[in-house]
């Protein structure tokens, strides 16, 4: 049975189908012929273009408020993923001061060890709840509890006096600067695009609402001089309606927008340049200092991680200046500890390199005030407020930006929707005259 | 845009400063980005051995007799004059062989028979060690390039008195006899090297080990930047075997109760202070010190410091023509 049915189908399938689009051509023909057939074509343009300007509005408007607020999840999230980076690197700094010093390392070095190792898993956890990031932070994370073993094995050998544990110390390093950073990187750097593509599209965003203000304008103006035209009238007071609601909410919400869109455009050109300029800042200096102490470490065979902390000094300096000159106290604060730091960083060097290694490393672990350890924690805590001042600026800007625009959006819908009636009821009004 | 700009360049110059500070990092003895074993590869850039000597017999450990007292020595040679200036003597050692040259964990300071010789140098120039040794620590493939480059003025890193070696820098008469071992698991179901068919033996790069384990091929052997490194290995069970001195085994078995050495010595190690080659009487000078240790029991105390009981010291053997 099953071999008939196909064989006797097609004949059916193919006149049925064009006789229903011929009855349906001949149907819209019929209505489309004359003059009532002309107005009905108006009053279908006319509603189309009144409810596309409705969602055109509405698109636009809600489509810039999630690009910002997608701006400011971002941000929080690159934030994160180079705070990770950063507390693992002064983890590993200090580990590399308390083998430095010998004997059993000093509590303090430990301690913020063990503070550094904290927040960096923490700051995994929080950000791993970010489903696109999840997989490589996992990654990172599978490569940190490795590291903390290779320390643990390093500290019990030197607990036992076994040179061994400084092997087991390198190692640890090693991977975490092969294994566990350059992802951390690039995911910083993924981060950051999507941050400029959130902040693209909510400039494009105006674009919707410029296409639904002029083809809704050029219709309703464009039918109401065709129908007062032939009807000799000069006004059609529903139409004239639908006209003003348009206007009024183009002028409205366009105007929202454009405040919106500037206020936008400052944060990025302010508080979230000032962000980037901090963060990236504070993972130099960071992996500056831990350069001081690998330097140290190395004895007299540590020339590239002296070269490496130049450049990275270098280039935290001129970043400091910029964001000291936008940025105001906090950053200006920063930028002083910092130049604090590198003097201690030149009296250390200039002890080692005068053969006094073992004065180099007092100073470099020594928990006096005028000691490194002492100095870059000024740094530290001043570039962390100056951060922090910039992240919270930056989510009150974004957040005031695109407080107005869930509301207008759907305000803009539902006026579209009476502006669409009116004009529908305009047009028709005619069509029943004619009859 | 323009600021946006800046940061982006900044960013990218933060990640090329990385990439740099960890591609150059196989020179230094914690290099980031080069911590992966290497298969070994044939000879590495040595110079060419010195012609008439041979490792198999004395010419390989003949130096320049000293010819003159310490006192002649020292006021002839350029090098002494140099480091009496500078006042300190820079010497290329090592931090991770237990016994020879370490850091002790507990003092931060390093010890060893290696860093005792190195004091008794400058002690017999500046009249005292203390204040008067600055320290390099370099790993195996590190200690010619650092005499070349002068970086240091001598290296005391049981290094091995060779042909190949001579090529390039000089040495002093032999202060320690070693040889090459293997150590492997203390449960290891084998008795020599040669048993160990198709399993990882671990070397350090520029060692003589890593030239030497070529004579056993039934042996896979990797190459690592630090000795150490391989012990790390061993521990982590990622090498069956490490190729290297048995004055640095016996260093790494008293550190790990689970380690034994095999109780075949493959090789000879004659250990030999390093020197650059531009000056022969500093070489001279390094010999009549050593000539003066050998008699008056300071290499006898150092020897008893460090290993115990000690034998007669290796003969001082002469007869190298100078340059």
């Amino acid at each position: 049975m099953s071999t008939i049915a196909p064989s006797s189908s097609p004949p059916v399938a193919a006149t049925r189908p064009a006789s229903t689009r011929g009855l349906m051509a001949r149907a819209v023909r019929a209505a489309l012929a004359g003059t009532p057939g002309r107005l009905r074509l108006a009053t279908a343009v006319s509603v189309v273009a009144c409810l596309l300007f409705g969602v055109l509005s509405f698109v636009a408007a809600t489509s810039r408020a999630a690009a910002l607020s997608d701006a400011q999840t971002n941000t929080s999230q690159l934030v994160r993923i180079q705070s990770i980076r950063t507390n693992l690197v002064y983890a590993d700094a200090n580990l590399t001061n308390a083998f430095l010093v010998g004997g059993l390392e000093p509590a303090a070095a430990r301690r913020a060890y063990e503070q550094g190792i904290g927040a960096a898993s923490q700051g995994l956890a929080e950000s791993a709840a970010n489903p696109a990031d999840a997989v490589v932070l996992a990654k990172v994370n599978a490569v940190v509890s490795r590291y903390t073993g290779l320390v643990e094995t390093a500290r019990s050998n030197n607990r036992l006096g076994y040179p061994l544990g400084a092997a087991y110390l390198r190692q640890a390093t090693d991977l975490l600067r092969s294994d566990a950073l350059p992802p951390l990187e690039s995911l910083g750097r993924t981060e950051q695009e999507r941050v400029n593509h959130a902040f693209d599209r909510s400039a494009t965003a105006t674009i919707w609402l410029t296409i639904g203000i002029v083809v809704a304008l050029i219709v309703l103006i464009g039918v109401q001089i065709w129908l007062g035209a032939w009807t000799h009238r000069v006004f059609n007071p529903p139409l004239v309606a639908a006209t003003v609601i348009v206007v009024i909410v183009s002028v409205v919400l366009s105007s929202v927008m454009v405040w919106s869109q500037s206020r936008a455009r400052h944060t990025r050109d302010g508080a979230y340049f000032l962000t980037l300029e901090l963060t990236t800042t504070r993972t130099d200096a960071f992996d500056a200092k831990s350069d001081e102490s690998l330097t140290l470490i190395n004895r007299g065979n540590g020339q590239v991680y002296e070269a490496a902390f130049q450049d990275l000094a270098a280039n935290a300096r001129v970043l400091l200046a910029d964001a000291a000159r936008r940025g105001g106290a906090d950053a200006q604060a920063a930028r002083q500890a910092f130049a604090a730091y590198r003097a201690t960083h030149r009296q250390i060097r200039a002890e080692d390199d005068r053969g006094s290694w073992d004065q180099a490393v007092k100073q470099a672990t020594g928990s006096s005030a005028a000691d490194s350890n002492a100095v870059f924690g000024q740094f530290d805590t001043a570039s962390a407020q100056a951060l922090d001042q910039q992240v919270r600026r930056l989510h009150e800007d974004l957040r005031s930006a695109r407080a107005p625009l869930t509301g207008l959006a759907w305000m803009a819908l539902v006026l579209g929707v009476v502006a669409a009636g009116a004009a529908g009821a305009g047009v028709m009004r005619r069509l029943r005259e004619y009859r | 845009m323009r600021p946006r700009t800046l940061v982006t360049v900044a960013l990218g110059a933060v990640s090329l400063t990385i990439v740099t500070a960890c591609g150059s990092g196989s020179t230094p003895p914690l290099p980031s980005a080069a911590p992966q074993a290497t298969a070994a590869e044939p000879a590495a850039a040595t110079a060419p051995p010195l012609p008439g000597c041979s490792d198999n017999n004395k010419t390989s450990v003949e130096s320049f007799a000293p010819g003159g007292t310490l006192a002649t020595l020292a006021a002839d040679s350029a090098t002494i004059r140099k480091i009496k200036r500078r006042g300190r003597l820079i010497v290329g050692v090592s931090a991770d062989n237990l016994l020879f040259g370490y850091r002790n964990p507990l003092t931060g300071k390093l010890e060893g028979f290696d860093i005792d010789m190195a004091k008794a140098v400058a002690a017999s120039i500046f009249g005292t060690a203390t204040g008067h040794v600055e320290y390099v620590v370099e790993n195996f493939a590190q200690r010619i390039p650092d005499l070349l480059a002068g970086r240091v003025d001598i290296v005391a890193d049981i290094m091995t008195i060779n042909c190949a070696r001579w090529g390039q820098i000089d040495f002093s008469t032999e202060y320690y006899h070693a040889g090459q071992q293997v150590l492997v698991r203390k449960d290891a179901p084998f008795a020599d090297i040669k048993q160990m068919k198709g399993l990882t033996v671990c070397t350090a790069q520029g060692s003589t080990g890593s030239e030497n384990v070529k004579r056993f091929p039934q042996v896979k052997a990797i190459q690592v930047p630090d000795i150490s490194d391989c012990m790390v290995r061993f521990q982590e069970g990622a090498v069956d075997g490490i190729f290297s001195d048995d004055t640095v085994l016996r260093g790494f078995a008293e550190q790990d109760p689970y380690a034994k050495l095999l109780p075949r010595k493959l090789t000879n190690e004659p250990y030999g202070l390093g020197m650059p080659e531009r000056d022969p009487t500093f070489v001279r000078y390094v010999n009549a010190l050593l000539a003066q240790m050998r008699n008056d029991g300071a290499w006898a105390s150092i020897y008893r410091k460090w290993l115990g009981n000690p034998p007669s010291p290796p003969p001082a053997v002469y007869g190298r023509a100078l340059p």
